[in-house]
């Protein structure tokens, strides 16, 4: 089951949407878990830190194996890494329980498409996938245009394919 | 016999020594953790085993405490090295291999040696061959592996999330706009002009135009030189948006009409071309040319 967070009031339409793409994706539950604040701690002055919103956000009660997506409007941001810091679109604790994903800065695509592409994005890593290179694919990098370029939120043979055998494998 | 310290007894490995409670890269595993030294009797022979814990599953990897030196067993990179790293993959060139039978070599034998500059360079020359072509689900996996290793290893040495370490590693695969590199302005990824082939599993070495369709990529334009035939002589054919494998595939065939088929062939058997890099148009004629033989006996 993946379950639903808003940190921010976000157009309903684009949230149903991203609902039906998830379950589409993934093949499991998807269901709104309410709404909760944007933990205060996690903020940077310009942007929260993504690592942080996932960490301090209202905990939401969930069954072994489920999911947690956080849906947000905010910028976000990421320690820099040894490239230096990038564009951050969302987080996820890779094979882990929690995501957060932002509809700020999407460009070249309708926020439905936009946010349910990045959503079906960091859930997968919740799921063990790493990125593709295949720029159909929703594990593309998604600040590559290409990611912009195909708004269909599916995933390749070979993500699609993992992702099941890792939700095959769970307990619950 | 090695002398107990603090950290309990050394096991020697082939980069120096460990202890009880160090992190190390087991090749082909990924990052364990060394959990302690066990005894057991197999087979009527005892057996010292280096018992390690893989960090990522809690699986148990037992190593032979012989053997240990030889597996390939090495410490967690330093952040040198990931510099290093970094250095290699944001670095312009990375042309793929198309034969695949060095390729196939080469990739094991890197990944089965376990060091970290053979899994990126695994890692660089299927990202570079994937925009060229779909990769074969045999090399999807290790494409795959070689990335998710490379990605345990460079969180575990820098003390990242695991997908902040991957975001940096295609930071340097695919740069956003703007990114740098030592001060160095990298070429950013490119709109696409062109719908890629699908990725539906092919079959080992067929060609391009069997999945479908070409890439074609901005700033691939070195890379396909590379792979390009010598000379087109036709003017014409030189002037159509034609991937340049396929521009060598129409000719081929040409060549080959003006050649007689040996008799002394086994029957039934395609000419050598046939699983060669050469057009599916090359593969059905010469099953066309082998039917009157097969008739004639």
């Amino acid at each position: 089951m993946i379950r639903i967070v808003t940190l921010a009031e976000l157009d309903p339409e684009a949230l149903a949407f991203a609902t039906k793409r998830l379950y589409a994706a993934f093949g499991v539950g998807v269901e709104s878990a309410g709404q909760a604040r944007m933990p205060a701690d996690a903020s940077d002055g310009d942007a929260f830190f993504a690592d942080r919103v996932v960490t301090q956000a209202r905990v939401v009660k969930s069954f072994s194996d489920d999911k947690v997506l956080y849906f947000t409007n905010a910028p976000l941001a990421l320690p820099a890494g040894p490239m230096g810091a990038g564009p951050v679109f969302g987080f996820a604790q890779y094979g882990g329980e929690r995501a957060v994903v932002t509809s700020h800065g999407l460009s070249g695509m309708p926020l439905a498409e936009g946010l349910a592409k990045r959503a079906t994005h960091h859930v997968g890593h919740l799921f063990d996938l790493h990125h593709c290179f295949d720029p159909r694919c929703a594990m593309y990098p998604e600040w590559a245009p290409a990611f912009a370029q195909f708004p269909d939120v599916a995933l390749c043979p070979f993500c699609r394919e993992k992702s099941e055998h890792k939700i095959r494998l769970a307990g619950s | 016999m090695p002398a107990a310290g603090p950290q309990g007894p050394e096991i020697l490995i082939a980069s120096g020594a460990v202890h009880i409670g160090d992190r190390v890269v087991y090749p082909n595993q990924g990052i364990c953790r060394v959990r302690g030294i066990e005894h057991r009797e197999i087979a009527g022979r005892s057996w010292e085993f280096v018992t390690l814990s893989r960090e990522e599953d809690g699986a148990t990897v037992m190593v032979p405490r012989e053997k240990v030196a030889g597996v390939g067993l090495r410490r967690v990179a330093s952040d040198k090295e990931i510099e290093l790293v970094f250095d290699f993959l944001s670095a312009p060139g990375g042309d793929p291999e198309l034969d695949w039978k060095v390729r196939h070599r080469a990739h094991g034998e890197k990944m089965v040696g376990g060091e970290l500059m053979g899994t990126t360079e695994v890692l660089k020359g299927l990202h570079a061959l994937a925009r060229l072509r779909p990769l074969p689900q045999k090399e999807r996996e290790l494409y795959d592996n070689a990335r998710h290793l490379l990605v345990q290893e460079i969180a575990a040495a820098m003390s990242l999330a695991p997908a902040v370490a991957e975001d940096n590693l295609d930071y340097a695969l695919v740069p956003p706009d703007g990114m740098k590199r030592k001060g160095r302005t990298l070429i950013a990824a490119q709109p696409l002009r062109a719908v890629p082939p699908t990725l539906a599993a092919i079959d080992g070495e067929e060609d391009l135009e069997d999945a479908g369709g070409t890439v074609e990529l901005p700033g691939l334009e070195d890379e396909e030189a590379v792979i390009a035939e010598p000379a087109v002589e036709d003017s014409s054919e030189a002037d159509q948006v034609v991937a340049p494998k396929k521009v060598a595939a129409k000719k081929k065939p040409v060549a080959k009409k003006t050649k007689p088929a040996p008799k002394s062939k086994p029957k039934g058997k395609a000419p050598a071309q046939g699983r060669s890099k050469s057009s599916p148009k090359a593969k059905s004629k010469s099953k066309v040319a082998a039917k009157p033989r097969a008739k004639r006996k």
